[in-house]
């Protein structure tokens, strides 16, 4: 016999070995498991089905075995089972505190410092030049600040047209202060507006879409932002015509965020998809399950 | 001293923050002249070439070029003075210079400090005719771009964070904290994440080199893993190391060759 023989031999013999204690190690989870009354009805079977064919002796042997495993295993399995619930309420736990942090970084990362001192110096330079724009950026900065602070943010507003509400508010401050380089476009229709959708994830697309695409570009450019259901499913999607995506850039910490919420919220069922249209720029669309509205 | 009026350029990309910075130097140097406005790098360099002003007020975070670079070009011409939004790194950039800045927004008090030692500056340029040490300028301002433009990327090189994968009409832009491995097949890479897998031209090979070690390792001839998808390692029966990954539902073969990557602590 040959080396390879030999092997292929030993591989049988392995692979037949492993089958069989696996069989065993199922009958065994079984036996652990199954209640008396079906052991005994089990029994019963194997009684009559050997003594019709008059060879007793492997029926004895399963009842004998059967019953000695029972015995056995019982208290193994028992322990087994609960050291399964522990583990999955471990992970229940583990689980919900990663949403309480997601949560937190999600509320951290809300209002930058930077935002907030620009617009105010804006509203004071306006106060100076043109009262009426004043007013205006400060009631949008309220706006703003209204469903951004965790402090003051409202229940229910995690709906689509509460997040559109904000990021509109947001464009306006923006629009302000780039003038004619920032362009806004929103095509969300109205029926859509009850639908839920999770805090901030629009506010984060649209800052990184204006940070990222359109101020390093000289001329600027269009934050255009969309909505719509395809089958089950919304779509929300923040295109901008900016500089497009560096390939070895960082995609940041903002990014991270909004998946590892959605991952949080809706496992497999939703995504957050990046790509660059062939006419430049850059298009980051949340595709999450959709409902009408919020459940009561 | 020249009688000619001291000239100026400010170079911002947000218009109220020119008109903020122009109101406010008309307040404290009414004498001042702003020659020129900006609302760019490359304006800034152009205009600064052109009106040749005394004064350039730069901001840093602009458009098409930084101020950092148009300082680079313009300060053997003109005194530099940047406008910084509140950043804690330009602040201790600054704080180790002799470069003049300004907080934004701008105060009048502060702005104030910074024009009458401008003037003073000034003044003594015009009696004792001497520069004031270009090249060490010069030497600052290279300084500051690394500590500002190059951070966040220490001297680590550039690696891939995307990966671009023709999907229709449009690329789709595929971050490489989504990645859980790449394989080879055939012609092309397959590129699976969570919920989706992308064909791409790039081989292994290119991938290997473009990636970062640290964040990809190599597990066999054909296969590339993200080590943070990594759950668990380990043998059937022929003696093989297979890998679990998260979120995916198969197994990937570790060869002999990558099998070091696992050996137990």
């Amino acid at each position: 016999m040959s080396a390879s023989d030999i092997n292929r031999v030993l591989d049988f013999v392995r692979d037949a070995f492993s089958e069989a204690s696996k069989l065993w190690w199922r009958f065994f989870d079984w036996l652990a498991v199954v209640e008396w009354r079906q052991l005994f009805l089990t029994w019963l079977f194997v009684m009559i089905f050997f003594g019709m064919v008059h060879t007793p002796e492997p029926g004895v042997w399963y009842i004998f075995i059967s019953f000695a495993v029972k015995v056995l295993a019982g208290g193994k399995r028992k322990a087994e089972l609960m050291a399964r619930e522990a583990t999955m309420q471990a992970n229940v736990a583990t689980l919900e505190r990663r949403l309480m942090e997601a949560k937190m970084a999600a509320l951290q990362a809300q209002v930058e410092p930077h935002f907030l001192f620009n617009t105010l110096a804006l509203i004071g330079q306006l106060i100076e030049t043109d009262p009426k724009e004043a007013a205006r950026v400060h009631a949008h900065l309220i706006d703003y600040l209204r469903s951004t602070l965790p402090q003051m943010r409202q229940r229910g507003g995690a709906t689509l047209g509460k997040q559109v509400e904000l990021s509109r508010a947001y464009l306006a401050i923006m629009q302000a202060r780039m003038k004619e380089r920032l362009q806004v476009r929103f095509q969300v229709p109205d029926f859509l507006g009850s639908a839920p959708f999770p805090p901030m994830m629009l506010q984060t697309l649209i800052e990184n879409a204006i940070k990222h695409g359109l101020e390093p570009k000289i001329e600027g450019g269009t934050v255009a932002v969309r909505a719509h259901v395809v089958d089950a499913d919304l779509h929300v999607e923040v295109c901008d015509d900016g500089v497009g995506i560096d390939p070895h850039a960082d995609d940041g910490v903002g990014l991270a965020n909004i998946r590892e919420r959605l991952q949080l919220l809706y496992g497999a069922d939703a995504a957050l998809d990046i790509s660059t249209p062939p006419g430049g720029g850059a298009c980051a669309t949340i595709r999450l399950p959709y409902k009408m509205m919020e459940d009561a | 001293m020249e009688d000619r009026p001291v000239t100026a350029l400010i170079a911002d990309d947000e218009a109220p923050m020119r008109d903020l910075l122009r109101s406010r130097l008309q307040q404290v140097w009414p004498d001042l002249q702003i020659v020129a406005e900006a609302a760019n790098g490359v304006e800034a360099v152009e205009l600064g070439e052109q009106f040749r002003p005394d004064i350039a007020f730069l901001d840093i975070r602009m458009p098409g070029m930084s101020g950092i670079e148009a300082a680079r070009r313009l300060y053997e011409r003109s005194h530099i003075v940047f406008a910084t939004a509140y950043d804690q790194y330009a602040l201790d950039a600054f704080e180790q210079g002799a470069l003049d800045y300004l907080l934004k927004p701008v105060s009048a008090e502060r702005l104030a400090t910074t024009c009458a030692r401008l003037q003073a500056r000034l003044r003594a340029r015009a009696t004792t005719a001497a520069e004031a040490a270009p090249q060490d300028i010069g030497q600052q301002l290279a300084k500051l771009t690394t500590l500002l433009e190059n951070r966040g990327k220490p001297e680590k090189p550039a690696y891939l964070r995307w990966i671009q994968a023709q999907v229709g009409s449009s690329l789709r832009m595929v971050s490489t904290r989504e990645i859980l491995f790449f394989q080879s097949d055939e012609k092309y890479t397959r590129v699976q994440t969570v919920g989706a897998e992308f064909l791409i031209r790039k081989t292994l090979k290119e991938l290997l080199d473009e990636l970062d070690p640290d964040e990809f390792w190599r597990i066999h001839r054909s296969t590339l893993v993200r080590v943070d998808a990594i759950a668990e390692v380990k043998r059937d029966l022929r003696g093989r190391q297979m890998l679990k990954v998260r979120g995916y539902p198969g197994e990937l073969e570790v060869s002999r060759n990558h099998s070091y990557l696992f050996q137990q602590m």
